[in-house]
């Protein structure tokens, strides 16, 4: 309900005021004899509407108008003059100084009610845009705050290394702003440089929020070395199970090996790359092979990648649409051509000048995309190989497979995703994979199983080798093998040097096998197991009449 | 994905090798190479997504030149990387295959 400050000298016109606006339905009223009196209860009980006296001794109502006004400073507050004056210089006054209406003494009931109601309407729908405009004020300072935060977290997952600094040359927009495109670059394992440029589908946070877990994904893929294709398959399902169906990400994913001249590329949608030779000549342009990452399902994606070759000198340019799609009033489009027109123009044109001169051609007018160009002059890449992270505490692995696990087509996968999960091991994950399988599979097949290589001597007889091998391995009721992978060994040791070595152990307790059975000719099909892993450790122990290897490999 | 093939120039297949080349591929890795049209010169195996292997993969490397010995064919492993490289250098497969 609505609350009236009545504010007259007379106490016989509150009186029949305040009754008045009883009957009408305003029975909370507020009165006082003069204007100092109507400021002070103003500020105190914050009336909606005001009704005023002109003459009053003290302070008058013209006076006290703008002041009383003033305490609701945010909202409309109606004041309505009670006058019994009629010239119109005086009613001129009123409205002058602040007054919305006028009510004539004598007063009428009827009209003061219908006076009342209008300006009430009119306090209402101030109240309801102060309340509106408040929880704009408090939307947008959560707006403001939210940015604030995802720009903290922004700035710290997308850090840019040094890597990109030294060996790339790249234009992208400051980072403070939102943006839809992502450049990622992190080391391999094995010396080279892995790349990710991309492009999110429309602008600003919504765009760019995808980039964070694409970025943190993509740096622990990374560091483990994973194949580009591998990459792309698993960013594509984390984007496809994130994204809303109409967002999407552009990208192409590079991996350069150390020596700079090779180069693996899955491409989705990205404009096409161009790879120039030294003396300004194509070599390669790179067209997308394939959709955007976040639209196809696992099972539609499609991860093949090109490779391709470039020589010490070669630039590799690589850039997304911001900077092709330039109108020009008389030329149309830039597209791809215009930008390789000016890539191969001179020897060296950088990045930012590929943007400068974007800009001269849509008329100087900035980019309505976002924009990012990057270049790579190849040449190999020399940064200490992170080789070992080395590993800080000894440590044992230890498996008891029985029949029912040794069944699991998944085994060595599963052994894997375990052993990689050590830090330390990743440089060396092929070599342990090999040897794991090895180990395994002779335990398996000639342990368990009392298979024959021999068998494998002809084309249809390997076929029939692993034919028989899932036959018997489907029956396979008893059987155990013990795994052991430990750092550093245990015991034993020919070699002087114990320090980085890992001990990988497997044991059946099948028939046994011996190890001259295993033995085949360069061209034979079979029987390279035991000779492959000899190559790659250190050492390898049979013992226990062959149920038992023992492989050393250096960490 | 295990394996995937695909012709290039007409007269080369291309056998694209997934990231485990073991013995779980014995079967799709033969189906990559059966009823080889006549006019394939050239199978080049991509290895440039594998990044494990085991010794059934120069089995099955192997046993695809068993089969196909009585057509001339010129037999490459393209795009290895490095371990991979040094697993085929270790078992010599360059005597047999041409290794890029």
């Amino acid at each position: 309900m609505l609350k009236v400050l009545i504010v007259d000298d007379e106490e016989i016109n509150r009186i029949m005021l305040a009754e008045m606006l009883r009957e009408a339905g305003y029975a909370d009223c507020i009165e006082a004899e003069n204007g100092i009196k109507a400021i002070e209860k103003a500020r105190e009980y914050k009336p909606d509407i005001v009704l005023l006296d002109v003459i009053m001794p003290g302070m008058s109502g013209i006076e006290a108008a703008p002041l009383l006004k003033a305490t609701s400073p945010e909202c409309h507050m109606p004041v309505l003059f009670i006058t019994s004056l009629d010239d119109e210089e005086s009613l001129v006054r009123c409205l002058e100084c602040g007054g919305d209406d006028f009510i004539s003494k004598p007063f009428e009931k009827v009209i003061l009610k219908a006076k009342l109601a209008a300006h009430a309407r009119s306090r209402r729908q101030s109240l309801e845009i102060k309340d509106k405009n408040r929880s704009l004020t408090y939307f947008q300072q959560e707006v403001e705050r939210n940015h604030r935060i995802v720009e903290h977290i922004f700035d710290n997952a997308l850090t840019h290394n040094s890597v990109e600094k030294s060996y790339f040359d790249l234009y992208s927009q400051p980072t403070t702003q939102f943006n839809g495109d992502l450049f990622l670059c992190e080391k391999s394992p094995s010396g080279g440089v892995y790349l990710f440029v991309g492009d999110f589908t429309s602008h600003g946070l919504a765009s760019a929020i995808g980039a964070i877990p694409v970025a943190q994904s993509f740096s622990s893929m990374t560091k483990r070395g994973l194949a580009v294709e591998e990459i792309a398959y698993r960013l594509n399902a984390l984007l496809y199970s994130l994204l809303p169906v109409d967002m999407f990400c552009v990208a192409a994913i590079i991996e350069f090996t150390q020596k700079g001249d090779q180069f693996t590329v899955w491409s989705g949608g990205l404009p096409r790359m161009a790879l120039k030779t030294s003396d300004n000549s194509l070599r390669h342009t790179i067209d997308a092979q394939h959709m955007p990452l976040g639209i196809l399902s696992n099972d539609e994606f499609e991860q093949t990648c090109q490779v391709f070759h470039a020589q010490a000198g070669d630039t590799l340019l690589m850039y997304t649409d911001g900077l092709m799609e330039c109108q020009h009033p008389i030329h149309g489009l830039l597209g791809e051509e215009g930008i390789e027109a000016w890539f191969l123009a001179e020897a060296s044109v950088s990045s930012d000048t590929l943007v400068k001169k974007a800009t001269e051609y849509r008329g100087g007018l900035p980019p309505d995309d976002d924009l990012t160009v990057v270049q790579f002059s190849c040449r190999p890449f020399e940064f200490e190989i992170a080789r070992n992270k080395r590993i800080e505490v000894p440590f044992t692995l230890s498996f008891h497979l029985r029949a029912g696990h040794i069944k699991q087509a998944k085994l060595i996968d599963h052994l894997m995703r375990i052993v990689n999960g050590v830090p330390g091991l990743a440089v060396i994950r092929s070599e342990i994979f090999t040897v794991l399988t090895e180990l395994t599979n002779n335990a398996i097949e000639h342990g368990l199983l009392g298979m024959c290589s021999q068998m494998k001597a002809e084309p249809e007889g390997f076929i029939e080798y692993y034919e028989l091998r899932a036959e018997r391995l489907a029956k396979l009721t008893e059987g155990d093998i013990w795994i052991d992978i430990s750092y550093p060994v245990k015991q034993n040791v020919t070699n002087t040097g114990q320090q980085g070595l890992l001990e990988i152990a497997v044991r059946d307790n099948g028939p046994g096998f011996t190890e001259t059975t295993l033995k085949g000719a360069d061209d034979q099909a079979f029987g390279r197991g035991l000779a492959l892993v000899r190559e790659l450790s250190e050492q390898v122990d049979i013992t226990d009449g062959g149920n038992k290897t023992r492989v050393l490999l250096k960490v | 994905m295990t394996i995937n093939t695909q012709v290039s120039n007409d007269t080369t297949l291309v056998i694209l090798v997934g990231e485990k080349f073991d013995f779980v591929l014995v079967d799709s890795f033969r189906r990559a190479y059966e009823d080889l049209p006549a006019e394939i010169r050239q199978i080049d195996v991509d290895l440039s997504a594998t990044q494990y292997m085991d010794s059934s993969a120069l089995g099955m490397l192997l046993n695809m030149q068993k089969v196909l010995a009585g057509r001339q064919l010129v037999y490459r492993i393209i795009n290895c990387r490095p371990q991979i490289a040094r697993i085929l250098e270790i078992s010599r497969f360059n005597k047999k295959f041409d290794i890029e």
